[in-house]
């Protein structure tokens, strides 16, 4: 009875073993269909990793770039502001010459009426006054000369004014070479996570980046008064002179 | 009222525009500073300088800094200061009034701005 009762529990375990072996010839294709995705992801995987690599490398060499950007046009407005300078010295000089000469022309013609004067009497010196009054004068010119002047050095300081674009695109540039760094700091991280891989040549990055402070990334290059209408408008309300109404008009 | 100015900027060109817009509006006494630290130092050596023009946004001690050194500070508190920055939100303006600026320019600036509030500030009404 005893062996009776163990062949009817082997018979049941085979049974069970059978099942087992069923779903294991189900699963075997869906495994094998699992290992050859894995075989195609892991080239991808490794693609997607070295194009990482690659491109946070590059992200030094950008923020390098931008850099050199601020610096160059910062030189080159160096160069502007000397030239501008040199051209606003010149013009005071020639504004000067001229403004001499007006004087010295006003002072010889007095004289000349002094001397015209004591000559009406002598026909002959009268036709010579004549004929030497009839020669153009510097004078009437020179009011319209020194007009110019003043319209040449108006121009030669708006220049100079224009400028400010300088200061504020530096102040955009480096506010892009931030966001940069947040990109490379993030892509790093990612990097590190994925096989431990650090990324090389970043040692004097941070040096080089611009501080958070040295900048303001909401400085903008316009000739709107807007802003400092609405600064002007904000100071006075500080004084108590403005309502909150017209300060949260001007800065909606 | 003789006026000596410092002019703190860590644009080197928008040194040279401001101090030019001064010498246009025929001020011709001034010193620079690069940032707050040398600002500060500037001044506490040389107390004929009585008017102070800023720039928020510098390394090491920035615009807004040094105008609490200096108004912290017991010989240098009366000083006029012109803050002249790009920081044009309402926060920020807020936060340089409540340090005690004198006055305040978003740049881009113009001469008649520059002019305006140099005078406001030296003939308060």
């Amino acid at each position: 009875m005893k062996h009776a009762s163990n062949m009817t529990e082997l018979f049941e375990r085979l049974s069970e073993l059978k099942v087992v072996f069923r779903y294991s010839e189900k699963l075997i294709p869906i495994i094998q269909n699992l290992m050859d995705f894995m075989k195609d992801t892991v080239p991808l995987l490794e693609d997607i990793n070295s194009s990482l690599v690659e491109s946070t490398s590059k992200i030094p060499k950008a923020s390098d770039q931008l850099s050199n950007i601020s610096s160059a046009t910062e030189l080159a407005t160096t160069e502007i502001l000397d030239i501008v300078d040199a051209i606003s010295i010149d013009m005071d000089k020639i504004e000067k010459a001229v403004k001499n000469v007006k004087s010295k022309e006003e002072e010889k013609l007095l004289i000349w009426q002094k001397i015209k004067n004591k000559l009406l009497s002598d026909a002959s010196a009268n036709e010579l006054i004549k004929q030497f009054e009839e020669l153009d004068t510097f004078i009437p010119v020179i009011p319209g000369l020194l007009e110019i002047f003043q319209k040449v050095k108006n121009d030669v300081y708006n220049i100079t004014l224009s400028l400010q674009v300088q200061d504020i695109t530096s102040q955009q540039l480096a506010a892009v070479n931030h966001l940069i760094e947040s990109v490379r700091t993030s892509l790093a991280s990612l990097m590190t996570h994925l096989d431990d891989s650090e990324i090389k040549s970043f040692d004097n990055f941070y040096e080089d980046l611009p501080k958070g402070g040295t900048f303001d990334p909401n400085a903008e290059f316009t000739r709107s008064t807007e802003r400092q209408d609405a600064a002007d408008v904000l100071i006075s309300s500080m004084n108590n002179k403005t309502s909150q109404d017209e300060i949260d008009k001007l800065f909606s | 009222m003789s006026l000596k100015f410092l002019v703190v900027d860590d644009s080197l060109t928008m040194r040279r525009i401001v101090i030019n817009s001064l010498r246009n509006l025929s001020y011709d006494n001034f010193v620079e500073a690069g940032d707050g630290k040398e600002a500060l130092d500037k001044l506490l050596a040389d107390q004929t300088i009585n008017f102070v023009i800023t720039d928020w946004n510098m390394p090491n001690v920035s615009g807004l800094e040094l105008v609490k050194s200096i108004r912290s500070n017991d010989s240098l508190s009366k000083l006029s200061i012109l803050m002249v920055t790009t920081r044009g939100v309402k926060e920020d303006i807020i936060e340089a009034l409540n340090a005690k600026v004198n006055n305040y320019i978003v740049k881009p600036f113009t001469p008649q701005i520059l002019k305006e509030k140099i005078d406001q500030i030296i003939n308060p009404t």
